[in-house]
């Protein structure tokens, strides 16, 4: 599994993925026993000092970073060394081998088609005393957000940074082809919209109305909406496969339509670079996306809710942090200090607005500097606008080892081989179900 | 100096046989044009291939973000910038890498080229019980692919204490099957007679490893430790698991950190940052390359 990962990872992560820590000396926690590096004046005898592994680079892993300098300054019984280790795969392979070797740290960041797996191998520490201890107002975050780290009606997974899909246009191909200012408010109304905006050089279309990622890039991820929206779905909550559903087929059909049917839509390796360089003029990206297409493209952009089809459907991605159970049980309170204030309101608002991540808690919202912000940058009040109407994930993609890929090698055949929807599903189904098999006696093992 | 008497005899065979020649060579003096255009399209389809992604690295590296992603894009950077390798310098403690790179890679590469060099020599020239079994375990190391390793190493480090230490990146990796089996194949293509000769003058092992072995094997030697050096200069993810704080990061780390999840990524800070890394090697490559020249043509003239 380890192998298979890594090269996985290797593969589609190696360009995109990443986080990060080692960019600001600032915060710099001395590694181990030895005593925390704090403000000359804190106590430090009597500081804790625990471990958290996380997965940003850049400007997000920045971020973080400043997260940890600010709670490493406010708190002085408690240090936070924070470790980068890779993107979220690499550090959920890192965690599975320190678990092994009793070198794991006392909080990680995973992601969310990760954390499941440590909840099956119990390596997750339950947080609700923590929780109550800590008084954490959790009516106040996101409801689909914390609710997707729930098992059985204990908390394992507090969000942190988390992320939806949202609707990019291109606001200058709008204009030329005379649309409304406006995302589309269905996909009825976007069939419609669609041709008008296709540019062709001869025979070839330059630039497209709308694209499709690749596997490896998660269209599973961003496919899943719209599942929904057409009525189907990829699964139930308890491993029942809904591939070939009739409306699942029928939206895996639309996607290869837009592609060989009506030719408005293609597949492409990078959406980000594609919408930047006006090769298409709009696309369904990762809120994530956000920050980078405001400093690198060279027009006006727009965003909006995901178009609808018989219903609203939208999905969260990101990860979150939890605490590992082999945490000693004096360290897991100062353990959930540091989590409630990572997932706190006033840190969410300054991590939002320099990550592009959602904010996960309600109160956010009303804090007079993202209401600025909102102002300053009215495209991220939309994704933000949007984040209540979310809902968790299907089992699916995010709990099935390896689902997402299995479910997006089926949806880059559709769209770019053309094969035929309902067998590709079928057999996507079958991987699937043979895949979850072990997940579910392991899940009956624990939950019963 | 040897070789000129064969050349000297050759010229004269030529001169000998020159004018029942000449209305043959026509014929293959045009089938060297054809050859040698074919042989030149084909190194310039190389050059371009191999080329290509490291002229875009390059230009990459002094482009501004705009002009990464203008469609269609440009070959020569219109706005040439600098800004990107400070700005990929400052993101990272890169200094603190290129430390650790150099640490790693010399005591690495080190290793693994003394212990390539004696164990090939063991392999091929001494006598002692178990020998084919030994090599056949080898050969069945040569097999596992390096990430089934990861797991049971990282157990073992962190068993040792060694998470987060430079033994603990460099160990691992001090010793790999592949630079005893290239070696010991060329070792037996020396001529057994001048290994012999030295015998009978009474050279020990270590003498014959050391004046002989060595300096005949030269371009063997330095190619396989070239290529040691390219893999460890470039390891990514055994440093990144083993170790945990940023002060014990390699180079290949920081360029990760440069990426961006679920972002778009600043390709000109990261292909800034690639340069840093790449340039030490190239350099070395360079300085390196005229030794696998001379190697190979002293091998070529000996017959």
């Amino acid at each position: 599994m380890l192998e298979k990962t890594l090269s996985r990872r290797t593969l589609l992560k190696g360009m995109t993925a990443g986080v990060g820590v080692m960019a600001l000396a600032g915060c710099a926690a001395p590694v181990a026993p030895a005593a925390p590096q704090g403000q000359a004046a804190a106590p430090a005898a009597q500081a804790l000092t625990l471990v958290l592994w996380s997965s940003f680079t850049g400007k997000n892993g920045e971020a973080e970073t400043e997260v940890v300098r600010r709670f490493n300054e406010s708190h002085s019984d408690i240090q936070i060394d924070y470790q980068f280790q890779g993107s979220y795969e690499e550090t959920a392979q890192k965690v599975t081998a320190a678990l092994q070797a009793g070198t794991a740290p006392d909080i990680s960041l995973l992601s969310d088609v990760w954390w499941f797996k440590f909840y099956l191998n119990r390596a997750l520490a339950p947080l609700d005393d923590l929780l109550e201890a800590e008084q954490v107002d959790l009516a106040d975050y996101q409801d689909s957000l914390i609710n997707e780290g729930v098992r059985q009606g204990v908390h394992y997974w507090i969000p942190f940074a988390r992320s939806t899909p949202l609707f990019y246009y291109n606001k200058e191909k709008w204009a030329a082809a005379g649309l409304p200012d406006r995302g589309p408010k269905t996909w009825d109304e976007f069939m419609e919209w669609a041709p008008t905006l296709v540019e062709m050089e001869g025979s070839e279309m330059k630039t497209a109305a709308f694209s499709h990622p690749d596997g490896a890039s998660y269209i599973a991820w961003l496919f899943q909406p719209v599942t929904w929206q057409w009525g189907g779905k990829y699964s139930d909550p308890d491993f029942t496969m809904h591939m070939t559903d009739e409306l699942t087929v029928a939206a895996g059909q639309f996607y290869k339509d837009t592609v060989h049917t009506y030719k408005w839509a293609r597949p492409t390796k990078d959406m980000g670079a594609d919408f930047i360089g006006g090769l298409t003029a709009a696309a369904m990206m990762s809120t994530g996306s956000m920050g980078g297409i405001k400093a690198n493209a060279q027009f006006e952009f727009g965003t909006a809710f995901l178009p609808e089809k018989d219903n609203f459907g939208c999905c969260t991605g990101g990860a979150g942090l939890a605490i590992l159970a082999r945490t000693p049980a004096e360290k897991q309170p100062a353990a959930m200090t540091y989590v409630a204030f990572a997932s706190s309101p006033e840190i969410q608002s300054f991590w939002a607005q320099n990550t592009g991540y959602m904010p996960v808690r309600k109160s956010v919202l009303d804090l007079p500097e993202m209401q600025a912000y909102f102002e300053e940058f009215p495209q991220f009040k939309t994704a933000v606008e949007q984040l209540p109407l979310t809902q968790p994930q299907d089992s699916a993609r995010v709990f099935v080892p390896n689902g997402d890929q299995i479910i997006g090698k089926g949806l880059e055949r559709i769209t770019v081989q053309s094969e035929e929807v309902a067998t590709v599903f079928a057999e996507v189904q079958a991987t699937l179900e043979s895949e979850a098999q072990p997940v579910v006696e392991a899940l009956r093992a624990i939950e019963g | 100096m040897t070789t000129s008497s064969p050349e000297v005899l050759r010229e004269t065979t030529q001169e000998l046989q020159r004018p029942a020649a000449t209305s043959i060579t026509w014929v293959g003096h045009r089938h060297g044009l054809v050859g040698r255009i074919a042989a030149y399209v084909g190194l310039v389809l190389c050059v371009l291939l191999i080329g290509l992604p490291v002229y875009w690295m390059i230009t990459g590296a002094f482009k501004t973000p705009q002009e990464v992603y203008a469609i269609p894009p440009t070959w020569i950077p219109l706005q040439p910038t600098l800004a990107n390798f400070p700005k990929a310098w400052n993101s990272a403690p890169f200094e603190r890498y290129y430390l650790n790179s150099l640490i790693v890679t010399i005591f690495g590469s080190g290793f693994e080229v003394f212990f390539a060099v004696t164990s090939a020599y063991a392999f091929a020239f001494l006598r002692f019980p178990g020998k084919s079994f030994v090599f056949l375990l080898l050969l069945a190391a040569l097999m596992v692919p390096a990430q089934v390793t990861i797991l049971p190493n990282y157990l073992t480090v962190a068993r040792f204490g060694w998470i987060n230490t430079y033994q603990g990146i460099i160990i691992p990796g001090a010793s790999v099957a592949y630079g005893a089996f290239l070696l010991r194949q060329y070792y037996r293509t020396l001529p057994r007679e001048i290994m012999d000769a030295a015998h009978v003058d009474g050279a020990s092992h270590l003498r014959i490893l050391l004046s002989v072995v060595t300096p005949l094997s030269k371009p063997a030697i330095v190619s396989f430790a070239l290529l040691s050096i390219v893999a460890k200069w470039n390891e990514f993810l055994w440093p990144l698991i083993v170790t945990n704080t940023k002060d014990m990061r390699v180079l290949p780390i920081g360029i990760y950190w440069l990426m961006v999840e679920e972002g778009t990524i600043d390709w000109g800070v990261v292909m800034a940052g690639t340069l840093f890394v790449v340039l030490p090697v190239l350099i070395v490559f360079l300085y390196a390359q005229r030794y696998i020249v001379d190697g190979i043509a002293a091998g070529a003239v000996k017959g």
